[in-house]
């Protein structure tokens, strides 16, 4: 391995923990947290598949990809606003930074849509056992993106400013926003695909 | 309880048996008011675990779905709990002021406004009574005549869970303002990690409103979300900031800068207690 | 460096949505006459996909692949812990049902 890097002339860069290690806390934490939501929900459906069954069946999925697609890419853009406030090229992190943003009110319309859409086909938070589950996961997770747009403000400020910069707290807001991003997959699959 | 690498000035116990030096520390550590607060606030969570769990079994809590035979039932067999356990928490309630008081004193010494701790206190001392005060009172009510008309019984049944489980608000919005204020403080009273904690915690406390619709399964106020999830994270919410305010305690310095890092676990005879 | 870096991020980020799409698939292939049928298999194919693309983003979305071994182990223990209390519960309730 060192050979390799001698002749290529290339520094192999030391470990570092991205962010702050307290924010990895939070995230694994938090993950744990939503685990036992998700835990909870699965026992329960395997009690009433088929009312959960027959409840989903209401759930557009294209919407759900749609909304799982833009966080992903938030993910992206979040992550070359990283990389690129590393190399010291702000301007580009800061427009890396307002595209995350825009992905992530996009998905934030999208899923509001989502439940004004559900709520006129008449499936409320009380309808049935799957839609408890559903709008409580959802907006548990809309609660989280809201709390990431005060983060990725935070983010924007520090990278505004030659004075405040830091990339230490570049990357830990990066890293709740990943939380964010993590969690919808596991949600996505949990409401939309699980059988 | 060591006094001799944060605050150099202060004075130090001169020698002798240990019923001495607590009497000593009672009377001169620089710090026995923190302590005295701490120790309040250990006493007081012991208790509060020891009436609501065991004595009263208000918790882990029944469920909303019962019918009216079923409560009353209920009433009949706790009886004696009830009454006795609240009986304690009605004069053990004033130690939730110097608990709130060292929790606020926290935020005072941090850099950010005293704002923070003012609203942290007015908020917490009236959250103490839609939080514990009225299910005491309501169940203490309900438990008292045996002959009480039952829909009465059912009545005070709802008024105290519902009253206990369903006003978080009041805690989600102080577990905000501490820890808003544990990320803005440049102090370094609390590690950074206690503030991400608080907001799984705050999160955990939103958690809790659905209660107020539910009469059955995950969201009602005795469902595996609404309440076990819930107390599971409280807990450690709980433990971690006792533990770290004993910390602050044995570093303060009483200045107004950041607080030094804790002191050497190599100092000798000098720990007070 | 900085593009294949750059690169990099990009094709992650096209096998995380190619990941997605497959759930798509699923769907279709499961679920015939447009009714839904409780099915094991795509239940623990979605947890299984679901937790590699979890991965994924941990390792390098959040850059844990050029972090210190403990983060590595923490992460990966993490998701292990994860497929086992999920997996466990859907079987555990499957069985007591």
């Amino acid at each position: 391995m060192t050979n390799l890097a001698e002749s290529e002339h290339v520094t192999v860069p030391p470990r570092r923990v991205p962010g702050q290690p307290d924010m990895w806390l939070f995230v694994l934490f938090e993950a744990m947290l939503f685990t036992g939501y998700f835990s909870v929900y699965l026992a329960l459906r395997t009690q009433n598949e088929d009312l959960f069954l027959q409840s989903q069946a209401d759930l557009d999925l294209r919407v759900g990809v749609f909304n799982t697609i833009v966080l992903l890419s938030s993910s992206w853009a979040v992550a070359r606003c990283v990389r690129a406030a590393r190399a010291g090229q702000y301007r580009s992190a800061m427009t890396f930074a307002a595209a995350t943003v825009g992905f992530g009110v996009v998905f934030a319309i999208f899923k509001v849509g989502e439940w004004i859409h559900e709520i006129r086909l008449g499936n409320t938070f009380t309808s049935s056992e799957f839609f408890q589950h559903y709008y409580f996961l959802t907006s548990l997770h809309l609660i989280h993106v809201l709390i990431g747009f005060i983060v990725l403000g935070v983010l924007i400020y520090q990278l505004r400013s030659p004075l405040r910069r830091s990339q230490e707290l570049v990357e830990t807001c990066a890293t709740y926003w990943h939380t964010v991003d993590f969690l919808w997959v596991m949600i996505f699959a949990m409401l939309y695909i699980v059988r | 309880m060591s006094t001799a690498t944060t605050l150099p000035d202060a004075p130090e116990f001169p020698g002798g048996s240990r019923l001495q030096r607590f009497a000593w520390n009672v009377r001169h550590h620089p710090k026995r008011e923190l302590w005295f607060a701490w120790y309040v606030m250990v006493v007081f969570y012991n208790l509060y675990g020891v009436l609501f769990f065991l004595v009263t079994r208000v918790q882990p809590p029944p469920s909303p779905d019962w019918d009216t035979p079923l409560v009353v039932q209920w009433f009949d067999e706790h009886h004696l709990g009830l009454l006795t356990g609240f009986g304690v928490v009605f004069l053990i309630s004033g130690m939730c002021a110097p608990m709130n008081a060292l929790l606020a004193y926290s935020m005072w010494r941090m850099s950010v406004s005293r704002v923070f701790a003012y609203s942290y206190l007015i908020m917490y001392s009236l959250a103490a009574l839609p939080g514990m005060l009225v299910m005491a009172i309501a169940m203490t009510v309900g438990a008292l005549r045996a002959d009480r008309d039952p829909e009465l019984i059912v009545w005070m049944y709802d008024f105290a869970f519902l009253s206990f489980s369903g006003t978080m608000g009041v805690f989600l919005v102080g577990s905000v303002v501490w820890l808003v204020a544990i990320l803005l403080d440049k102090n370094n009273v609390f590690p950074k990690w206690f503030a991400y904690l608080g907001l799984c915690n705050a999160l955990t406390e939103v958690v809790v409103a659905p209660a107020w619709i539910f009469q059955r399964g995950a969201f009602a106020w005795n469902g595996a979300i609404a309440w076990w999830i819930n107390m599971v994270v409280f807990i450690l919410y709980t433990a971690a900031f006792i533990v770290l305010l004993r910390r602050m305690i044995e570093r303060e310095d009483f200045g107004t800068g950041p607080l030094p890092d804790p002191a050497a676990k190599a100092e000798p005879v000098k720990a007070a207690r | 460096m900085r593009d294949k870096s750059t690169k990099r991020l990009l094709i992650v980020w096209a096998i995380l949505t190619a990941l997605t799409l497959v759930y798509v698939w699923l769907d279709h292939t499961t679920d015939a006459n447009g009714t839904l049928h409780a099915s094991s298999v795509v239940t623990v194919s979605a947890i299984a996909i679901a937790l590699i693309k979890v991965r994924i983003i941990f390792r390098e979305f959040m850059e844990v692949r050029g972090a210190p071994a403990w983060l590595c182990r923490l992460t990966d223990g993490w998701v292990v812990v994860v497929a086992a209390c999920l997996l466990g519960s859907y079987f555990i309730g499957s069985a007591v049902a």
